[in-house]
């Protein structure tokens, strides 16, 4: 009896690790998801909070790929984010206007945000086909890349009429959070600090699929 | 002197009664439900918030206003004396 039970106990732990690398679909190997959004429901979001003001903006362009095996993320997830430097808005024209100028991110010259992935780490199942990691990439902003960990949520929800809705195909939703340092990416203006944090917080929240 | 100090005092209500803003908004961020995911995302909403720049500007044109009353009211009394 100690004999069937401590088989099943280890049994069932073998199927929590395995079923933790990877998501319980149909579709097997490696599938591409890609970020292509034309109702601009991808979005990324970024907070500065200071004694003066918060100031919330969010970018609806925001695009990019993720390539894995379904079986066995943590160590074959790959892509990259792109977010469009001049999508940034806050909320006040004026302040948009600031933000995409020479003297903050610098739209002209550097029209992309970027995030490659470059490792996963700490892969865990919160429930069926909804995993959490922490992925480290490059993020390179305002023509700087530093190495930056983000916590991960990735949703995968197989094809039905109600995903059908929204995109064809199997489709992998993205949760991200990380903040940065302005400062660390060669932004350098009197107001950081006081009227705009140095530090941000930025969420991102994508859908992609796989039949794009 | 009066009305114009109401006129204040009613922008500085309205002002921190939608906020409290520093700058004047036009459009905000509001909360929304992805019910496939049954995650929030994040909408842009037109919304007019008042700043401090706009409730400011209205205050000093409103006692700028005042002021010119007063002394208009002020020299037709004494032309009337």
């Amino acid at each position: 009896m100690k004999t069937i039970i401590r088989s099943f106990v280890v049994s069932m732990l073998l199927m929590a690790v395995t079923l933790a690398g990877g998501f319980n679909v149909k579709a097997t190997g490696s599938q591409t998801f890609s970020f292509m959004d034309k109702m601009g429901r991808n979005q990324a979001t970024f907070f500065s909070t200071t004694m003066l003001e918060d100031i919330s903006g969010m970018s609806t362009d925001v695009t990019g790929n993720v390539t894995f095996d379904v079986e066995d993320i943590e160590s074959t997830l790959e892509g990259e984010i792109i977010i469009s430097t001049a999508s940034l808005k806050s909320g006040i024209d004026l302040r948009d206007e600031h933000i995409k100028s020479a003297d903050w991110l610098d739209a002209e010259q550097f029209p992309e945000i970027t995030f490659k992935i470059t490792d996963v780490k700490s892969l865990n199942e919160v429930k069926e086909n909804m995993l959490t990691a922490r992925v480290t990439g490059e993020f390179t902003c305002h023509g700087v890349t530093k190495e930056v960990y983000s916590d991960v949520t990735l949703t995968y929800l197989v094809e039905s009429e109600m995903t059908k809705m929204k995109m064809p195909g199997d489709l992998l939703g993205v949760r991200a959070k990380f903040n940065i340092k302005l400062s660390d990416f060669g932004v350098q203006h009197m107001a950081l600090g006081k009227k705009v944090a140095d530090n941000i917080e930025i969420n991102v929240n994508i859908i992609g699929s796989n039949k794009m | 002197m009066l009305t114009g100090l109401i006129i204040i005092a009613a922008a500085l209500l309205f002002w921190l009664t939608n906020g409290a803003e520093i700058f004047t908004k036009t459009a905000v961020l509001v909360e929304k439900q992805d019910e496939l995911f049954g995650t929030a995302y994040k909408e842009w909403e037109n919304k007019f918030i008042p700043g401090l720049d706009i409730t400011a500007a209205f205050a000093v044109l409103s006692i700028f206003t005042s002021s010119v009353l007063i002394y208009l009211f002020k020299n037709k009394r004494k032309e009337s004396i």
